[in-house]
């Protein structure tokens, strides 16, 4: 975390300038809330290279959309709304042969990822891979309802981004989180 | 005592979701029923291994910086084209402008246009009413059109097995292009086994088999090699089996017990499939290893 912030101060003077291109708070958005729309986005897309090219996406969006979009306090619903829609469309647009060019510039990059890596890391992989075949086994909207949860998003966020009643949500999560224990704990006994 | 609660009620407590007054009704309820208190202990128990589960996902590194740049390259590239497509807009609104800009001759013109036209369409409508009135007997010339929607879809299954047969022969020589067949080689045997729903009493689970026979292939692969294997990579290697090996023994105890569930049989094959993927990953690193040492 220390060194993602690191990063983002160093990344701020070497903008391009966006300041001059739009409002303020086109930059303010995406130091707030690129994360989580990357991480949303990889999430579905599961691959890195895809979450970049879906974040990209959104945030040009946003710039096309700045005076449209809904004020702060709902604007990281918003965003991670279209970014569960142009991830799904991401997904859906994917022709075989894509998949498979991805899986093999993937598979090549963990070939040397993986023979200087530590223990760590192929575990963190392992563990990344069975909570999402777990996440895979629960219903829409159940799913995206626990994805925003764990990002911190507040039932009226999450309502906001899915197109649900504020009054579901708690028993949205309250299902999801349930189902993925029960599906969870059959990866192997970890209840 | 107040009613007890229930499972959208207490999730919105324990996510703060709830006004004061609710709030203290419902902390003043779990004190007092020891069913409530129950739920509520699964309710944080189950939590926090959702927590844990997705910890790995959430906490993966974000490539800040260079989605900062490739999203300000984006967004210098839309500003430019908005610049230019105003410029073209502007030409073509001229355009447009002398166009409909017409005087009474040129409206003299387009009215005249517009009849004929019109005169035109109704003809065109009353001759495909003949038409349609002789033809009528038509219908058996259509019915050919079926079989050849058949021929046309049939090369298609050739194709299909032709694929089958080609990750068959990719198996066993784990070289440098391993990688790119890799994703489709063992999942077909997955899709075989998924129309059969686990109901026999397990034994060996069907699909297992070819699971191992895939495993076993790729030890000897590795094993055969001439030369011995460098011993970071080793150590490394015989670590990352045993942590997938305990992944397989503890989905497989999983599908023993849960013999009709097909979930707990996904989640077994997922992990042969991630121990096949890590041997193809040995025998890859050992071609591209040995001509270097």
């Amino acid at each position: 975390m220390n060194g993602q912030a690191r990063a983002l101060i160093e990344s701020m003077p070497n903008d391009i300038g966006t300041e001059a291109v739009g409002p303020l708070s086109f930059d303010e958005a995406f130091t707030l809330h690129h994360r989580a729309v990357f991480r949303t986005a990889r999430a579905v897309v599961r691959d890195s290279a895809l979450a970049e090219d879906v974040t990209q996406e959104v945030f040009l969006r946003l710039y096309r959309n700045l005076n449209a979009t809904p004020g702060e306090d709902l604007l990281r619903a918003w965003l991670l709304r279209v970014t569960l829609n142009v991830a799904r469309n991401t997904l859906r647009g994917q022709s075989r042969s894509m998949i498979r060019d991805n899986e093999y510039q993937k598979s090549t990059a963990e070939t040397g990822f993986f023979v200087d890596a530590p223990e760590e890391d192929y575990e963190r992989r392992l563990a990344i891979e069975e909570a999402r075949r777990a996440l895979d086994k629960i219903k829409e909207p159940m799913r995206s309802c626990l994805l925003l949860k764990q990002q911190g998003l507040s039932y009226r966020e999450i309502a906001t981004s899915l197109s649900l009643k504020e009054t579901n949500i708690g028993s949205l999560v309250a299902r999801g989180r349930k189902e993925f224990a029960r599906v969870y704990g059959k990866i192997g006994g970890k209840r | 005592m107040t009613r007890c609660l229930d499972e959208a009620r207490l999730q919105s407590y324990f996510d703060g979701e709830l006004s004061i007054e609710l709030m203290e009704s419902v902390t003043s309820h779990l004190a007092s029923c020891v069913t409530c208190a129950a739920a509520a202990r699964e309710l944080e128990e189950e939590t926090a291994l959702l927590t844990s589960a997705l910890s790995a996902e959430f906490e993966a590194s974000v490539p800040t910086e260079r989605l900062r740049e490739r999203i300000d390259a984006v967004v210098l590239g839309d500003r430019i084209e908005i610049a230019q497509s105003t410029q073209r807009s502007s030409g073509l609104s001229a355009f447009f402008n002398s166009i409909l800009n017409f005087g009474t001759q040129r409206t003299l013109g387009y009215a005249s246009l517009a009849v004929v036209l019109a005169f035109a369409a109704v003809m065109g409508i009353v001759r495909m009413k003949n038409g349609k009135e002789i033809a009528s007997n038509g219908p058996e010339v259509q019915k050919p059109q079926p079989p050849q929607a058949i021929a046309s879809t049939s090369p298609v299954v050739p194709s299909s097995t032709i694929q089958t047969q080609d990750q068959h022969d990719v198996v066993a020589p784990a070289s440098v292009n391993g990688p790119s067949a890799r994703p489709q080689r063992v999942r077909p045997n997955k899709v075989s086994t998924n129309p059969v729903p686990v109901p026999a009493p397990v034994k060996l689970l069907p699909g297992e088999r070819s699971y191992l026979q895939a495993i076993a292939r790729l030890d000897s692969t590795i094993k055969s090699g001439n030369k011995e294997m460098r011993p970071s990579l080793r150590a490394e290697y015989e670590r990352n089996l045993a942590v997938v090996d305990r992944a397989i023994a503890a989905t497989r105890s999983a599908a023993k017990s849960n013999p009709t569930d097909p979930d707990a049989a996904d989640f077994m094959f997922a992990a042969y499939q991630s121990k096949v993927d890590l041997l193809n990953t040995i025998a890859d690193a050992r071609v591209s290893n040995s001509p270097r040492h």
